[in-house]
């Protein structure tokens, strides 16, 4: 094809071409069924090529890109948060925005776990976030529970522990009282999971499932806060 | 016989009846624990702290003051104290600091600011100014007329705040969260099984939080309010007494509408309850109350 | 609008828009939660790795979408939510697999080749399915030609854009995307 319009068909098609070019492009085309033809296939192909559909690799990248990361791989719905170290030692983590107040423990190099809680006198279930601004008084674990903490699973499965070492120093009604609650608040966690796993772009029930998470570690503080407070 | 005589009358002092009064200077607060029993705190207007108490051969009672602080605490003579009621009378004005394990814990016609803990005990406390902070793990929390920084906290029971005015914020795990006749500027109530009712003025700039996991909202607005409220479910329904339009469609479990010219925030949750919009003085408000009778 | 009328409005099952949930999960992830970046992820991988797939052919695919995904997490504190979450992912994608040196290097070796290599590309006989076949062309298209043509039929971007990306003139993004489309046309399904 020599005809001098057929670089310019795109144009054509994509509307770029200058309204005058336009107009005499549209006369060529009552007499030209070569580019008539093309132009026609130029448009399909435009066409075309904005319905592609878009397809998902034939492996999970995620584990790798997890990896990469510094996350672990968590299981649906828990919300892995790394620790990071400030200058001159200290420790210190954000908390996402709708998970606040859901770490009450962190991990310091050698392996010691600190329990953030506020002063012994207070029995008081004032929320988390701790500001770096604000750092909270931390009393260490006793070494036979210190286990390395990362993540909502870590500290819910550290105040459990505590609560499990310290229940003795309860007296049974309070333990069932306990009990019952946490197990009234899981139950209202798996039911918001199953929620979240059929819907997860729904942001009314991911922030209700961070909100019962936070409930939940809330009141492992507490019981593990009365433990220390009859021992 | 004299021995015994002698441990006799060592006996009955240790276990005489306490009636202290201390002097106190404007300023000065209360810190009272007592492992069991009850504290019941009332007002005077003398400036000083009488301190009424029944120990037992187990359990003394020690009253000392020390800077700022007035101390009351029941502690066992040897091994843990057993219950001892605590009737204490302070200056309204004074800041109570009130714990306990297996305590009770009732305050009348406080002025300043109360905090109170406790485990197996309920909380009463009437008055309150400033920051009042209730918490109660095995037992009722109930507040009527205070004002400032609310909270109140229970795991297994209900709590109940009326005649109050602040910003308030109301929790239990396992009870209801009653809000009567409350005038909150900021307001955050949940629960997780039980129903959560509010019935108090909706302030223009207000926010007004409400949520539950397996329990009912409902929440009265004068026909006045100003509001945008935002209705957020998983498999419950909202009900409304007054006429909305939606003003989002309906994404997901959530939709918002207006009320009058916006202006007022609430959020109203639920994740399997009803959730209800009602005029003041509506019966769904009363049955709310009601069905208390039933339990 | 829609009005209810007062009585008992049962909500029912509904989507919610994806840039909702994207902004919250952006915010999250920004914040360190993996989860919520992982969300995202699966949200996007789809389109993420099809770009990739389409830009560089072969090469690599996996590692580069890998790469963009890492990249994004490293970069997830500029997102400023003005834009979309998956429209500022796409825009890191690109600079990612644009930044890929030997790339670059390939593409403005086949511009200077020009002509002669699209007219080396050969058709295809029809196969059943459609959508592979004119991916399996697009695939074939020398690197630069199809770049353009990705950015510009199947992503949308305006020549412009793809000019100041690429480094080229306006017009040679306009002549490179005419003559894949001149090469494509003969591969789709009559």
């Amino acid at each position: 094809m020599s005809d001098p319009w057929t670089d310019r068909l795109s144009e054509y098609v994509d509307d770029e071409m200058p309204p005058g070019d336009r107009q005499m492009f549209a006369l060529h085309l009552r007499h030209c069924a070569e580019c008539t033809a093309t132009l026609i296939e130029l448009k399909r192909v435009a066409v075309r090529a904005r319905a592609l559909t878009d397809r998902e690799p034939a492996a999970d990248l995620w584990p790798g890109i997890a990896a990469r990361i510094g996350a672990t791989t968590p299981s649906s719905g828990v919300p892995v948060i790394p620790v990071r170290r400030r200058a001159g030692g200290r420790w210190s983590f954000s908390i996402p925005e709708l998970a606040a107040a859901a770490i009450a423990l962190m991990a310091v190099s050698g392996g010691a776990v600190w329990l953030l809680r506020p002063a012994p006198a207070s029995l008081a279930t004032t929320p988390l976030p701790v500001a770096p601004s604000s750092p909270a008084t931390v009393t260490p674990v006793p070494a036979a529970s210190r286990p390395r903490t990362a993540g909502y699973d870590a500290a819910v499965s550290d105040l459990e522990q505590v609560l499990n070492e310290g229940r003795g120093r309860l007296d049974t009604a309070t333990v069932r009282v306990l009990e019952r609650n946490l197990a009234a608040i899981d139950s209202a966690i798996a039911e918001a999971q199953r929620a979240v796993a059929a819907d997860s772009a729904n942001m009314y029930l991911n922030s209700h499932l961070a909100a019962t998470k936070r409930r939940k570690l809330e009141l492992l503080r507490q019981a593990a806060s009365l433990v220390t407070a009859v021992s | 016989m004299l021995l015994t005589a002698a441990i006799a009358l060592s006996t009955l002092a240790l276990t005489t009846q306490i009636d202290t009064t201390v002097t106190v200077a404007r300023g000065q607060r209360l810190e009272a624990n007592a492992f069991g029993g009850e504290i019941h705190v009332t007002m005077w207007s003398r400036n000083a702290v009488r301190v009424q108490a029944d120990p037992t051969s187990r359990t003394q009672v020690v009253v000392s003051t020390s800077g700022s602080t007035v101390s009351v605490r029941t502690e066992g003579r040897r091994g843990p104290a057993s219950a001892v009621d605590l009737a204490i009378t302070v200056p309204a004005w004074m800041s109570l600091d009130l714990s306990g394990v297996y305590t009770d814990v009732k305050v009348e016609g406080a002025k300043g600011p109360v905090t109170v803990e406790t485990v197996q005990g309920e909380v009463s406390v009437t008055g309150g100014d400033g920051i009042v902070s209730l918490s109660s793990v095995q037992g009722s929390v109930d507040l009527r007329g205070a004002r400032g920084r609310i909270e109140v906290h229970s795991v297994n029971e209900d709590v109940t705040v009326s005649e109050t005015t602040g910003e308030i914020r109301a929790e239990t795990i396992n009870g209801e969260v009653k809000l009567a006749k409350v005038d909150a500027t900021a307001l955050d109530a949940s629960t997780v099984n039980g129903d959560v009712t509010y019935d108090g003025p909706i302030h223009d700039g207000g926010r007004y939080s409400l949520s539950s996991h397996n329990g009912d909202i409902t929440i009265a607005a004068a026909p006045t309010t100003n509001a945008v409220v935002s209705v957020s479910t998983f498999s419950g329904d909202f009900e409304s007494e007054f006429p909305v339009t939606l003003t989002n469609g309906r994404k997901g479990r959530r939709f918002d509408f207006t009320l009058g010219k916006g202006g007022a925030q609430i959020e109203l949750e639920s994740f399997q309850g009803t959730i209800r919009l009602v005029r003041p003085g509506s019966t769904a408000m009363k049955d709310d109350h009601d069905h208390d009778d039933d339990d | 609008m829609t009005s209810l009328a007062p009585g008992v409005a049962t909500l029912r099952q509904e989507q919610t828009g994806r840039a909702d949930a994207d902004a919250v999960d952006a915010t999250l992830a920004a914040s360190g939660d993996a989860s919520a970046f992982e969300r995202l992820y699966r949200a996007h991988v789809g389109r993420i790795h099809s770009l990739v797939r389409r830009m560089l052919s072969d090469q690599d695919v996996d590692d580069v979408a890998q790469d963009i995904f890492v990249r994004a997490w490293q970069k997830l504190g500029t997102f400023r939510g003005e834009a979309a979450f998956g429209t500022w992912l796409h825009r890191l994608a690109i600079n990612v697999i644009l930044g890929r040196r030997e790339t670059l290097g390939l593409r403005r070796q086949r511009y200077h080749e020009g002509d002669a290599v699209l007219e080396t590309v050969p058709a295809r006989k029809a196969q059943v399915e459609m959508t592979m076949d004119f991916e399996t062309a697009i695939e074939q298209l020398p690197d630069g030609a199809r770049q353009i043509f990705v950015l510009h039929d199947v992503e949308g971007y305006r020549h412009e854009e793809i000019a100041e990306m690429l480094g080229l003139a306006t017009g040679t993004s306009k002549s490179q995307l005419h003559r894949a489309r001149m090469t494509l046309r003969r591969h789709l399904e009559r």
